[in-house]
């Protein structure tokens, strides 16, 4: 198991690096003189001289990189281009916004997929069953932004229940945390809560037609036994999409971070980019290739856990 | 599961989210989005986040309303641009207007317990001189020193009748000369502000609490208690928030005007930038048509301005050939509003005229940013028979290498001051005019040379008048119209915008 971790982690720090040395580049490549961006339509081009020596951009490319690469990988992402603050002070404050709003989506995502997907591969064809394969068709077919604005049209502008912009950390207050995230989170997990369920509740009608479940029940195990059962082996397909989800959601919430006005990372993603800061780019790249890594060794564990067999390869 | 379970479960998550619903929430709510509601405290949706607390490294455009919070300004602007006292209480030129005496405010105090005085205001001078983004305003400064105690000197090396107007605007904001000392702005503000910022119940980059200081010198200019801005750049988001009762004063989308109409919000509105065709190759060193002013007036005529403003600009602006502000510009000049009248015919008749009857081939940038202006472009030049290579490039780029193309399509903010648009648009290198061509013109640089001698007042405002008419005259820009920027409030607040400021500082959000 150790020498299992071991690769994992080894490969996973190799990922990192290689990600985010060729975003530099390509960042590099991509933006130019990020100057006029930076400073806006009143800049003079001696105000941009000024400014690029400032960040270090009048310096060979292979000396930024290694400025920069020499930082990073002592955890020192440098300073925004922008507002000349720390990138780590930054994204300390937007990466608890994107995970709170990712993670409760993903977790809501979880337990009523799961839910959802043992209830309809129970009794395939009923009405739940069918239910699901139209919320499938109908939520994967409605844009992210149009959902999050019925939403908000909704819960916030006709009940008040929740507020139409804005976040609260925890640390502020519990409830106005969960209520600032609760549609956020809403809007992610719809989408997501029926591929789970289509996922969890195929690999569950697959698994409960094997000889081995059969068997069971000829042993005569009570109907809650076997259910746990096929779960067990119908489960890795399932981690694998939620694993997947995971990721995709740390992506796509860029859209609900725009419509609810979160100061998550993936709106900063969208305006560094629009400006060429890219030292709050890189930042981003690695915190996100950070992620990746760790859901993919969390599921390789968990997998692990759930199929010794994959602990072997 | 059964039904009875189903009916518990959906009753749980009602009462779930009425629990939640109930929570107090530090991120605004409650208040309605119509009448007098919720005007006990100001919220305010501001487009951009505070690009940075240090005055020196910040941007004019959207970061008034944060910057006038915590700090005073040397020079402030009233209502028509005009620069007023504030913690400079009053100025005077010297003959050849090279020098600036300032009297001083005695009585202020920086929120670290630093005193104001004319060691502070020298030591915040040169800070904003030397500053990235706040250099530009002090470009023909040539020295800062205090005389006394409550006295400062600003000795110019060229006349500069545009320095107070840029002071006010958001270029002479006083923060701590100790934490200027000690490079602590960019962690946080350090000023003598009517409002205190409130760390613990602001969470940045999303929202900012401040709270009234009562024994500020300028209390009474400043009447909200509390002030909560919020940085959102997605319109929808920010429309959405002032219908919810989170905002009570948003930056708003033209689009959303008769919305706001419904509503019965205040709307008020303000020209904040031009938008037309900008000829970076005026003297056709690039493409020889340019060179010609028939062509320059073709291309003016040709462009159906009103119908662009109607359908990209919402009709929220002025059609206008000019680019000194419609509203309260003593240079404007209304009548000649008619002079490039939509006209294909004669636009097609002053390019035969330069000997283009078949047109001409240019290269021109675009930008996704743009985009909503291409077609009209596109229609307009193919009816000349300009043919035009659009090249594709993203809004960073866009401002570094539009000016280096012939001529480019153009949304450039406009300045709430004579001289300083004379400065911005005309004599001074921007990105959008790297290389003004002042000189190539003999009858634009003798009237540029007379304005800048000019005793300010009604004798300079005629001279810009005439500069103004030549400019136009020349087709020295295509401009189609001025852009209003627009800003709702509940009705019991006012804005008052100012041309100039993207959203307008904190003195301009009153009551009423």
């Amino acid at each position: 198991m150790l020498s299992f971790i071991a690769k994992r982690l080894l490969s996973g720090i190799l990922l990192l690096v290689v990600v985010t040395s060729g975003t530099f580049f390509l960042a590099y490549l991509a933006v130019g003189d990020p100057t006029p961006g930076l400073l806006g339509n009143s800049a003079t081009p001696a105000q941009q001289a000024a400014l690029r020596t400032k960040i270090g951009y009048d310096q060979p490319l292979l000396v930024q990189f290694w400025n920069w690469f020499s930082n990073a990988a002592t955890g020192d992402f440098g300073t925004s281009w922008r507002n000349f603050q720390p990138v780590n002070d930054q994204m300390a404050l937007r990466v608890p916004v994107t995970l709170s709003v990712v993670v409760v989506a993903t977790v809501l995502s979880a337990v009523i997929g799961v839910a959802v997907g043992i209830a309809c591969g129970l009794r395939p064809g009923g009405m739940l069953d069918r239910g699901l394969k139209l919320a499938s068709v109908v939520l994967f077919a409605l844009p992210g932004f149009w959902v999050s604005l019925v939403l908000v049209m909704w819960f916030a502008i006709e009940l008040r229940w929740f507020p139409a912009i804005g976040y609260v950390s925890p640390d502020q207050s519990v409830g106005g945390w969960l209520r600032s995230i609760t549609l956020p989170s809403v809007s992610l997990a719809l989408g997501a809560i029926v591929m789970v369920g289509e996922q969890l509740r195929n690999g569950f009608l697959q698994v409960a037609n094997q000889d081995f479940v059969r068997t069971l029940r000829a042993r005569g195990l009570s109907g809650r036994r076997v259910t746990m059962h096929v779960l067990r082996n119908a489960s890795p397909a399932a981690l694998t999409v939620l694993a997947l989800l995971f990721v995709g959601l740390l992506g796509g919430a860029i859209v609900v971070e725009i419509v609810f006005n979160l100061p998550g990372i993936g709106s900063l993603t969208q305006s560094a980019s629009q400006i060429g800061d890219i030292p709050v780019l890189l930042g981003l790249t690695a915190v996100t290739v950070v992620f990746v890594v760790i859901v993919n060794f969390l599921l390789d564990l968990v997998l692990g856990w759930v199929n010794p067999k994959v602990r072997e390869r | 599961m059964t039904r009875t379970r189903t009916a518990a479960l959906v009753a749980t998550a009602a009462a779930v989210a009425a629990a939640l619903a109930a929570c107090t929430s530090s991120g605004g709510g409650g208040g309605g989005s119509t009448g007098t509601a919720d005007t006990g405290e100001l919220k305010a949706g501001v487009f951009l986040d505070v690009t940075s607390w240090d005055p020196a490294a910040a941007d004019i455009g959207f970061d008034g309303p944060y910057l006038s919070a915590v700090y005073d300004p040397l020079v402030a602007l009233d209502k028509d641009g005009k620069p007023v006292p504030a913690l400079a209480k009053s100025w005077e030129w010297s003959a050849d207007r090279l020098t600036l005496t300032a009297e001083l405010r005695t009585d202020v105090t920086f929120d670290d317990g630093q005193k104001f005085d004319s060691a502070a205001a020298v030591a915040n001078l040169q800070h904003l001189k030397a500053g990235v983004r706040s250099g530009q305003a002090y470009l023909n400064v040539a020295g800062v020193e205090a005389k006394d105690a409550d006295t400062v000197e600003i000795k110019l090396s060229k006349r500069d009748d545009s320095l107070l107007y840029f002071m006010g605007l958001g270029r002479s904001w006083m923060a701590s000369p100790a934490a200027i000392q000690a490079g602590a702005l960019a962690n946080g503000p350090v000023g003598s502000g009517p409002y205190t910022y409130d760390k613990a119940n602001s969470a940045p980059q999303s929202q900012y609490v401040f709270t009234k200081k009562q024994s500020h010198w300028d209390s009474g200019t400043y009447p909200f208690p509390t002030v909560k801005l919020f940085p959102i750049t997605d319109q929808t988001a920010s429309f959405n928030a002032m219908l919810s009762g989170q905002l009570n004063v948003q930056f708003a989308n033209a689009a959303n005007l008769p919305k706001a109409k419904e509503n019965g919000w205040n709307i008020a509105s303000k020209p904040s930038s031009w938008v037309g065709v900008q000829f970076a190759d005026r003297t056709g060193s690039q493409v020889k048509a340019l060179g010609d002013q028939r062509v320059r007036q073709a291309i003016s005529y040709a462009f159906d301005a009103a119908g662009i403003l109607k359908a990209v600009g919402n009709g929220s602006g002025t059609v206008t050939n000019q680019l000194f502000p419609s509203d309260n510009s003593g240079v404007y000049d209304k009548s000649m509003n008619d002079k490039y009248k939509t006209d294909m015919a004669k636009a097609k008749q002053l390019l035969a005229d330069a000997g283009y009857p078949d047109g001409f081939a240019v290269k021109m940038p675009m930008s996704p940013i743009f985009a909503a202006w291409q077609p009209a472009a596109n229609q307009t030049f193919g009816e000349l028979g300009i043919k035009v290579e659009w090249q594709d490039m993203a809004m960073p780029d866009y401002q570094k290498n539009a000016p280096t193309y012939p001529m480019f399509l153009a949304v450039i903010a406009m300045s709430g001051n004579d001289m300083a648009t004379l400065s911005d648009q005309v004599t001074t290198a921007q990105w959008y005019n790297p290389n003004p061509s002042v000189d190539a013109f003999p009858e634009v640089k003798a009237l540029v040379e007379q304005v800048e001698k000019a005793e300010p007042g009604p004798q300079q405002t005629e001279l810009l008048k005439q500069l103004n008419t030549k400019l136009v005259d020349l087709a020295w820009w295509s401009v189609w119209y001025q852009a209003d920027n627009n800003y709702f409030s509940v009705k019991g607040i006012t804005v008052t915008p100012i041309t100039g400021m993207m959203f307008p500082t904190l003195r301009f959000i009153q009551r009423g």
